[in-house]
């Protein structure tokens, strides 16, 4: 009956996908769920979300992951690929399981297991500043506005945000201790129901801001955005706000009291939900899509909008920046991704593959390169692969040094390519090829486009800047013009004086990417103090940033054919190089890491896809096959 | 079962009077629109095909304001038309708020006039939808030719007369679109394009898809060939052939039917396939023809007719209506404010398994034009 209606449509689900790069596979040994898979309603409950951290302990096993599944959240140690994990549920031998007791505890078993009363954790993250082995600072987000800081190596609930009274001592707190018998012994957490006097409506994304160890946003579907300081208390009486600055279809307030108190800042960013937002790799602007479609992106510490986009129709529901912070992706009610410059503030493609909404987008930094058009040469062994992709651990910072970086000095000409992913609630996960066409469409059309191969490229000398070396000629749009021709369009390839000034400009962009985590640190301390104390550093005069582009933006309906929301047929419409179908239910997670690809779906199974050449199980067989499937694909 | 029926009736009209002044108050003194009615309408044993059809049309305002305007004109002879102008000027005239109103004479005449609707049963809303909205057109077009005939219209010649059948009503402008068919043979490669007006489109569902793609589906290249070849004129033979279907003139409102209730060979009878399609609030066509007049129109949600069950004859119909600024919930004589956040309720469901659902059946999209 299912089948029938369903027709050809209801094709299998996939395990494995090859890419020009090779062959990803699902790897069953490293799903993650709740451990009693207890008949679930995936219906109307929130999305199923996944966060990550390194506890940064040396031991080689310092990844995290946490993830909710309807009332529920767990925290577990992430095996990803680094270790076949045995299933030791189907091992019965006694020796066996009493050698593989300990790493069995760890898939088997949560860390820390939570089960909410009367609110649901609809979002979280790790700060990855303050994270060690015995301590991570995670920020949970809930269906009735509040906010919690919980440590779940700790075991312990610090604080609670949005939820006055300051009723803790309500908390029933149970912690799971060594048991066998799996969810008799949780904690149980009733987040009593009483007035929560910021905001009551569902929290949709919650994220510490990046550098700091305290401050963190909160973005919730009434539209409102909040600045919290961990270090602050929310008060017990509304708050009352004072407007810091507006603009066009934004406002930021700041909260009028005696004693500094949370939030510190309230944005109201466009009308209905804001859905998502992410910093830039920077953590200098603030990219916000909300349900009335549009993308708005801020300079973050001066509040200035920087620049907007519209959606073809329809909210958008997720955004996500380039590891160079030169492009944001969206995707959204339209079942298409959105590509748009950051530099020139213009949609420059679209993609459509999706049969339905698109739920998450995510740039892949470990596969965006710069790279040689020969596709013969193929020098990547396992080793310069794993170099390659090692020191990009932290935040994908390497690959801007390698974008901005020439592989070659031959004449060659050089092909910049993005590779970002997206899921959708069509169950499907497509990858998408961002090349230079499309990038830069005045050149003429390199043949590149196929051969993405991240193998291919050479490995450049860790911790080079890149400064010193001039870029290959279009390693970087030059940030300034807006007009459609680019100078450097005529004589691509050539890495004569064009080249260099290019060069100059990419490794001037890149030069916080390359900043080490201490560096990040050390200056995000001056910047948390900044940020908590004086708002002096906000212009209060009206944004003059805002040009004729965005006052245009007031009729939604009269965007289209504006740079805000071009025409289907005056932008490049992408293909995915990958669409596949991945899950029954409704996909709601994608995350890139080093040698995985991390998907979940609405019914709360967390998947992890090795990538080529990193599948355990055969390895090196498998990924030489996969790789030689690249090539042959490459050829038609 | 008319005495039962007359009781429950009366019950839930005494319940309602708490529902309507919740209602009032949830909405507030401030909020309420002026001139707005939001008033259930009384089930008289099934009708709710009807019911939820008739709340969806009253809210697409162009629709409404035809049909009360055709109220001001003199008065005619009892039609299918005169019943729901008198249906829906009442509704407009009341001096509550809310309340709810017996849709008794309406009814009656719609028995009266299609032995389809004839009883008890459960009926299609999709099917009630077309045989009003053709019913309308065709009571507009005889009207006209009667009065051309009555030498009302002073150039009300023969030529007129024998065009006026083809005259676009006010039921045409608000909700005929026209698509063309592309028919291209394999052999000759001539391509033949046909237009044809619709007043709705039907569109095949699929799990987890989105009304967009659902759209994309509607109008997909589909290859004649085997028993189905086309016939062509350059070849004078019967040839393969490549066809497909897209949007040439977008309407004011645009009606789209998910083809929910699918017939199952080997059950003999309807099954609904109650798969998860979601519908966003603003929509735009990707289906549309090269030459299509308004292809970039804007649409926003103004009405769902909503299929709850498990079948065609059995379950219930609700409408989920945009009044204003805020959605609101007709569930035959009761009446609620909902948040736009729990339209997602009514997608679907992604499990296979239950066939039993409250889903999406008929979509209103408004021009924003």
């Amino acid at each position: 009956m299912a089948t029938e209606g369903g027709g050809k449509e209801m094709n299998e689900i996939k395990t494995q996908f090859t890419t020009r790069e090779g062959l990803y596979k699902l790897l069953p040994h490293s799903e993650y769920s709740r451990p009693n898979r207890v008949p679930f309603n995936s219906q109307g409950s929130n999305p199923v979300r996944v966060s990550f951290v390194n506890l940064n302990d040396q031991s080689g096993n310092g990844d995290r992951l946490c993830f909710n599944v309807g009332r529920e959240l767990y925290f577990y140690i992430y095996k990803g690929v680094r270790k076949r994990q045995p299933v030791v549920l189907q091992i019965k031998s006694q020796i066996y399981s009493s050698l593989l007791k300990k790493k069995a505890a760890d898939l088997s078993k949560p860390i820390d297991k939570r089960i909410y009363k009367g609110t649901q954790p609809t979002c979280h993250d790790f700060n990855h500043l303050t994270a060690t082995a015995e301590s991570v600072s995670l920020l949970v987000g809930f269906s009735a506005g509040q906010v919690q800081l919980i440590d779940p190596i700790k075991k312990e609930t610090s604080k609670l945000f949005n939820e006055e009274n300051s009723c803790q001592h309500l908390w029933k707190v149970d912690w799971n201790e060594e048991r066998e018998n799996e969810g008799s012994k949780t904690s149980e957490e009733a987040l009593v129901t009483v007035q929560r006097l910021i905001d009551k409506s569902r929290v949709t994304c919650v994220r510490w801001v990046p550098g700091s160890e305290s401050l963190f946003l909160v973005a919730h579907s009434s539209g409102s955005t909040y600045l919290y300081n961990v270090e602050h208390a929310c008060g017990t009486t509304a708050p009352h706000y004072q407007l810091l600055k507006q603009g066009e279809s934004f406002a930021v307030h700041t909260c009028k009291s005696k004693s500094t108190r949370n939030p510190l800042l309230k944005w109201t960013v466009g009308e209905g939900a804001l859905n998502e937002f992410a910093f830039s790799p920077d953590g200098k602007f603030l990219a916000c899509v909300s349900q009335d479609g549009f993308l708005r992106v801020f300079n973050f510490d001066s509040v200035e909008l920087h620049g907007t986009m519209k959606s073809y129709f329809g909210g958008l529901l997720c955004v996500c920046w380039s590891p160079d912070g030169k492009y944001i992706v969206t995707g959204g009610e339209d079942d298409l991704v959105t590509v748009w410059s950051f530099v020139d503030c213009r949609v420059i493609a679209r993609g459509h593959g999706h049969k339905s909404w698109v739920s998450v987008v995510a740039f892949d930094p470990y596969t965006t390169s710069v790279e040689e058009s020969d596709p013969m040469e193929f020098s990547g062994s396992d080793e310069d692969f794993q170099d390659l992709l090692h020191f990009g651990r932290d935040r994908a910072n390497s690959t801007q040094s390698r974008l901005s970086k020439r592989n070659s000095t031959e004449s060659r000409p050089v092909s910049v390519t993005y590779r970002f992913g997206s899921v959708g609630q069509d169950t499907q996960l497509c990858l998408w090829d961002l090349t230079e066409d499309i990038l830069f469409p005045h050149q003429p059309l390199s043949r590149a486009r196929t051969h993405t191969n991240v193998m291919n490229a050479t490995s450049p000398p860790a911790g080079s800047t890149g400064n010193s070396v001039p870029t290959a000629g279009n390693a970087a749009p030059p940030p300034l013009p807006r007009s459609n021709s680019l100078p450097h369009s005529a004589g691509s390839g050539a890495g004569g004086k064009g080249g260099v000034a290019d060069g100059a400009v990419a490794s001037g962009v890149s030069k916080f990417a390359t900043l080490s985590l201490h560096d990040r640190k050390d200056r995000h301390h001056e910047k948390d103090h900044k940020r908590n104390h004086s708002m002096g550093h906000i212009s209060s005069k009206s944004s003059d940033k805002l040009n004729l582009v965005t006052k245009a933006r007031t009729d939604p309906a009269k965007t289209l054919g504006t740079p805000l929301c071009p025409r289907m047929e005056d932008v490049p419409l992408l293909e995915p190089l990958v669409c596949k179908k991945i899950a029954h239910e409704r996909l709601t997670v994608l995350v890139f890491l080093e040698d995985c690809v991390v998907t979940a779906c609405q019914e709360g199974f967390v998947c992890t896809w090795g990538r080529p050449g990193k599948v355990p199980a055969e390895p090196f067989s498998c990924s030489q096959e996969g790789r030689m499937q690249g090539v042959l694909q490459d050829q038609d | 079962m008319e005495i039962l029926m007359t009781v429950s009736k009366f019950a839930s009209i005494c319940t309602m009077g708490a529902n309507a002044s919740a209602l009032e108050k949830e909405i507030g003194p401030e909020q309420f629109p002026v001139n707005e009615h939001y008033f259930g309408l009384v089930n008289f044993g099934n009708t709710c095909y009807c019911n939820s059809v008739l709340q969806a049309l009253y809210f697409c305002r162009p629709f409404r304001e035809k049909v009360l305007a055709y109220k001001s004109q003199p008065r005619k002879k009892e039609s299918l038309l005169t019943c729901l102008a008198d249906l829906f000027h009442s509704i407009a005239t009341q001096k509550k708020k809310v309340g709810v109103i017996p849709p008794k004479k309406f009814i009656t005449r719609l028995r009266k006039e299609n032995e389809l609707f004839d009883n008890y049963m459960q009926q299609d809303a999709h099917e009630f939808l077309n045989y009003l909205l053709n019913t309308i057109a065709d009571i507009l077009q005889e009207e006209r030719k009667q009065e051309k005939q009555n030498g009302r219209l002073p150039n009300g010649n023969i030529d007129s007369e024998n065009n006026s059948t083809a005259d676009p009503t006010w039921v045409h402008e608000i909700f005929q679109g026209t698509l063309t068919n592309e028919t291209r043979c394999l052999t000759c490669e001539t391509i033949s394009s046909k237009d044809e007006d619709f007043l709705d489109l039907s569109v095949d569902v699929e799990q987890n898809t989105s009304i967009t793609h659902c759209l994309r589906g509607f109008s997909n290249t589909e290859t004649l060939c085997s028993e189905y070849k086309y016939y062509c004129e350059e070849c004078r033979s019967k040839q393969e052939a490549h066809k497909r279907m897209k949007v040439k003139k977008l309407p004011m409102i645009l009606a789209l039917h998910l083809k929910r209730f699918k017939y199952m060979d080997q059950l003999h009878r309807y099954t609904k396939l109650s798969y998860r399609v979601v519908f966003p609030l603003e929509l735009r066509l990707f289906n549309t023809s090269g030459d299509a007049t308004n292809p970039d129109r804007m649409y926003d949600l103004v009405a769902v007719v909503v299929h709850c069950g498990s079948g065609p004859n059995r379950g219930h119909y609700i409408a989920i209506v945009k009044s204003h600024d805020f959605w609101l919930l007709f569930d035959d004589d009761i009446v609620e404010k909902i948040d736009a956040q729990a339209i997602e309720e009514f997608y679907g469901l992604t499990s296979d398994i239950s066939k039993n659902s409250e889903s999406g059946y008929i979509l209103f999209y408004q021009s924003r034009d």
